[in-house]
């Protein structure tokens, strides 16, 4: 896995009331094999099982596997600044948006000092989404939930036949053209493909459904890239990789590393405060579907051997 | 404002209870009294019933003001607006004079550029004018965005790489120094730790009261959201109302807080038991729960029904923020209202008031109840056939009409067109359709004063002179009733205060002169001595 140790990355799960957000954090905690921090509005609807509670104060329950979950009663700002605050700080940060909010508006406070944004995930129900496009009320929020999404988790198809999965995934390209769509049951989803790490320990998380089997790949190298090189890669990066990110040194800055990262067709570069001295190896993660990264394609574009491994 | 005494000679009080109203030769009969004539020249009203303001306000006034309008501080200094950058300027360079610690960061509060010449936006550049070496925030009256200097720029590592959206950009990629929206403002953390400090002390409540007795106030309503669930605010509201200078009687509201989620029916038995078994005393009071449905019309965020707003910025989405799920207010006001609560509803769009109103129709189609009083919060677009719906269902409206003045240009300009903003804050409506209604300042939103509101309700004038739909107007006895029993009603305490009145507390607005006699465009300048609270005298700490 790539770290990124002087920030921590944070993951925005948005959607609907009832899609079936919640039921997602509950498998991120129950499966977590690291210090997972998650913020919720309230902790009525999180389930936690009682014996595996260590305390709980005020805002903030502690769990036996390292894992915290805090309320956001005070708003998302000062919850952020208690997460912040944590020690040891937690190694991944999950916030839960209201079923009314828009991600997007919660994803713009992640970009503080200390936190580094990784995806906007939205949770959708595939029998009722159009539906709730579609609703006087509330359709323009729904929609906007969905322009935020870098990835959608097409929930409950267990719900529908497999046509009408098909037919909401064509048509969620109407709204976010360049997310990855996951098709979910129970959402439950490989914690690979959220948090976008190549690691293979999934603690007791169920087995990825047939649609979510994955590859990863990882490239390294000691030598600073061209920003020019990092961009054209990007141009050129198949549809079948749906995530790819690591931290590389960059010719043209000598001061600081820099943050790839892309979630479906959606990418960034950004500086982070780890000085580029202290970071040796420009490293690449990418995960897709098996086989979408032919031998050498990593080291054709930046030079370098990659390895895979099938999972 | 009491109907078989609407005026009277004199009023004869007792531990701080009215005893009679009436004629002096009539008072005279309960017996021994002594004869005070401090107010022979002076104008006796019942107090003033805020219904909708927020004690934030007096946190506001431990920082400097710099406003466009003029505004009075709770301690009766009096704030000229600033009127350009340049004044703003003065203002900071004089507040930061007053800073002992060279380094501790200048916040201030209630910037409007609106009404500053076209291209004047205040900017980092300008505050470094102000200094290079101590940080400086800047508070804009909208609560959306906020201006810092360079020095804050660079201590909380704002630069050219930030991604956050909203933090507002100069041609060659480097921050402006303007914060947009909360994700941005949140980058500054020293200044938001301050303000948050300077909230959390009994001098904001204090303050709180002394704004409103300077107005003649001697009800005010704490509308907050998540407070009741707090405990160090419940402790600061007992301590500072049972002292026995706080000059105010104070509803404290609370509710789900924003976004509304929880365990509302544990929230309903927490406030039912304050209702019914707090023993403060006479000047704390509770049952009333707050929920917010929608945002802002001048921030376009209120949900406003088709056709939606009439010129919204190009990257507007088209209608505004739910802050609550609609599908759920149902549920959310049934458990509010089976507990024998007020439901008080934040609804600025007429999309939101048709949400609550069809609530509170469902809740009381599954549990009927009489005499709820539960009230539609701003009530700035709701229809005239949402009027009718509330009269049947015994709703109650407080409308926001010190938006005529402050911002109804833009509405008729920008937000919502000329028809809908002529037809906005629609007082006469609520009297005609016989909606029990009151008006209110938002305050910190804009200054309390009911004469002010009043005169808004009255008059209906804009900032810029021109009036905002003249058939929404109220007669002044109409708008004093709102002022005063009409506040009582909605907060549930229309059998204390509200009027002068047998048996009810001696509360009064002492004013310098009759409001039905001015000229009504006069309204707001009658002069406010002060306040009777209790029997008590509490006069004003402004100087004329």
């Amino acid at each position: 896995m790539v770290s990124t140790s002087s920030a921590v990355p944070v993951t925005v799960i948005g959607g609907y009331l009832g899609a079936g957000k919640t039921t997602l954090l509950n498998h991120l905690l129950a499966s977590a094999t690291s210090r997972l921090a998650v913020l919720v509005n309230d902790f009525g609807e999180i389930n936690i099982d009682a014996g595996l509670i260590e305390s709980h104060d005020g805002e903030t329950i502690t769990l036996a596997n390292g894992c915290i979950c805090c309320s956001m009663v005070d708003g998302l700002a000062a919850a952020l600044e208690s997460v912040l605050a944590l020690q040891p700080q937690p190694e991944r940060l999950v916030i839960e948006a209201s079923g009314v909010a828009d991600p997007g508006t919660v994803a713009g406070f992640c970009h503080a000092p200390g936190l580094l944004l990784d995806a906007v995930i939205v949770v959708i129900d595939v029998e009722t989404v159009r539906a709730k496009v579609a609703d006087a009320y509330v359709g323009d929020m729904v929609a906007a939930q969905l322009r935020a999404a870098d990835i959608v988790i097409v929930n409950k198809i267990d719900l529908v036949d497999e046509s009408a999965t098909a037919e909401v995934v064509t048509w969620l390209d109407g709204y976010a053209p360049d997310a990855l769509k996951l098709p979910t049951r129970q959402s439950v989803v490989a914690p690979e493909l959220l948090f976008g790490h190549g690691s293979t320990d999934r603690g007791d998380q169920t087995a990825p459904a047939a649609d979510q089997r994955f590859e990863s790949w990882t490239w390294s190298s000691d030598e600073p890239l061209e920003r020019s090189v990092v961009e054209g890669l990007m141009g050129r990066v198949p549809d079948d990789i749906w995530r790819l990110k690591g931290i590389v040194r960059l010719t043209d800055d000598d001061r600081r590393a820099w943050v790839l990262q892309r979630v479906g067709r959606r990418w960034s570069l950004r500086p982070i405060a780890r000085s580029a001295a202290e970071v040796v190896t420009s490293e690449l993660v990418a995960i897709g579907r098996p086989g979408a990264v032919p031998d050498g394609w990593f080291a054709d574009l930046l030079g370098q051997p990659s390895s895979s491994e099938d999972l | 404002m009491n109907p078989a005494r609407p005026f009277a000679e004199a009023v004869a009080v007792r531990d701080g209870r009215v005893v009679a109203v009436g004629p002096l030769a009539e008072l005279v009969t309960w017996g021994d009294h002594t004869l005070d004539e401090t107010f022979a020249d002076h104008v006796l009203l019942p107090g003033f019933v805020e219904a909708h303001s927020h004690a934030m306000v007096g946190g506001m006034w431990t920082m400097p003001y710099v406003g466009y309008f003029d505004r009075v501080a709770p301690d009766g200094g009096h704030w000229p607006g600033c009127k350009s950058i340049d004044e703003v300027l003065d203002r900071l360079r004089a507040a930061a004079a007053e800073l002992d610690d060279p380094d501790d960061t200048l916040v201030a509060w209630g910037l409007d550029p609106i009404y500053f010449d076209a291209d004047d936006r205040l900017l980092a550049e300008h505050l470094d004018r102000v200094s290079d070496t101590r940080p400086i925030f800047v508070y804009h009256v909208s609560g959306h965005l906020a201006t810092v200097n360079t020095v804050l720029l660079a201590a909380e590592g704002i630069d050219r790489h930030t991604p956050t959206p909203g933090v507002s950009r100069r041609a060659d990629g480097e921050p402006d120094g303007e914060l947009q929206e909360p994700a941005a403002m949140s980058l500054a953390k020293v200044a938001f730790g301050k303000v948050r400090a300077a909230f959390g002390t009994d001098q904001v409540a204090w303050n709180y009261a002394y704004e409103a007795r300077n107005a003649g106030h001697t009800t005010i309503t704490d509308l907050g959201t998540t407070q009741l669930y707090d405990p160090e605010q419940l402790d600061r509201w007992r301590r500072v109302t049972s002292d026995p200078d706080y000059p105010a009687r104070v509803m404290v509201a609370a509710g789900p807080g924003i976004g509304g989620s929880g365990d509302h029916d544990e929230y309903a038995r927490l406030a039912v038991d304050l209702r019914d078994n707090d023993t403060t005393g006479d000047k704390l009071h509770f049952g009333i729960v707050k929920i917010i449905l929608d945002g802002s019309i001048q921030g376009f965020t209120a949900r406003i029904s088709w056709p939606h707003y009439y010129s919204a910025p190009d990257e507007h989405p088209g209608n505004g923020l739910w802050l609550m799920d609609p599908s759920t207010i149902a549920d959310v006001v049934g458990a509010y209202h089976r507990a024998g609560l007020t439901v008080h509803c934040h609804c600025n769009g007429d999309e939101a008031s048709e949400v609550f109103i069809s609530a509170v129709e469902k809740a009381l189609e599954e549990h009927p109840r009489w005499n709820h009083r539960h009230t539609v919060q701003h009530c700035q677009l709701t229809t005239k056939a949402q009027y009718r719906r509330m009269a049947r269902l015994g709703m109650a409206a407080n409308i926001f009409s010190n938006h005529i003045f402050y911002w109804g240009d833009q509405h008729r300009d920008i937000t919502v067109g000329p028809e809908r903003a002529a037809g906005m804050d629609a007082c006469a409506t609520a009297l005609r359709e016989g909606v029990s209604f009151s008006f209110h300042s938002d305050t910190p939103v804009t200054p309390m004063g009911h004469l002010h509101v009043a005169w808004c309700a009255v008059n209906r004038r804009t900032a810029s002179g021109q009036v905002l739909g003249p058939q929404e107007a109220i007669p002044v006895e109409a708008a004093l009733q709102a002022a005063t029993l009409g506040g009582a009603y909605q907060i549930k305490m229309d059998h204390l205060v509200g009027s002068i009145e047998a048996g009810k507390f001696a509360d009064f607005a002492v004013l310098d002169d009759d409001p039905l006699t001015v000229d009504p465009i006069s309204l707001k300048d009658i002069g406010v001595w002060g306040t009777v609270l209790g029997g008590v005298p509490q006069p004003s700490s402004v100087s004329a």
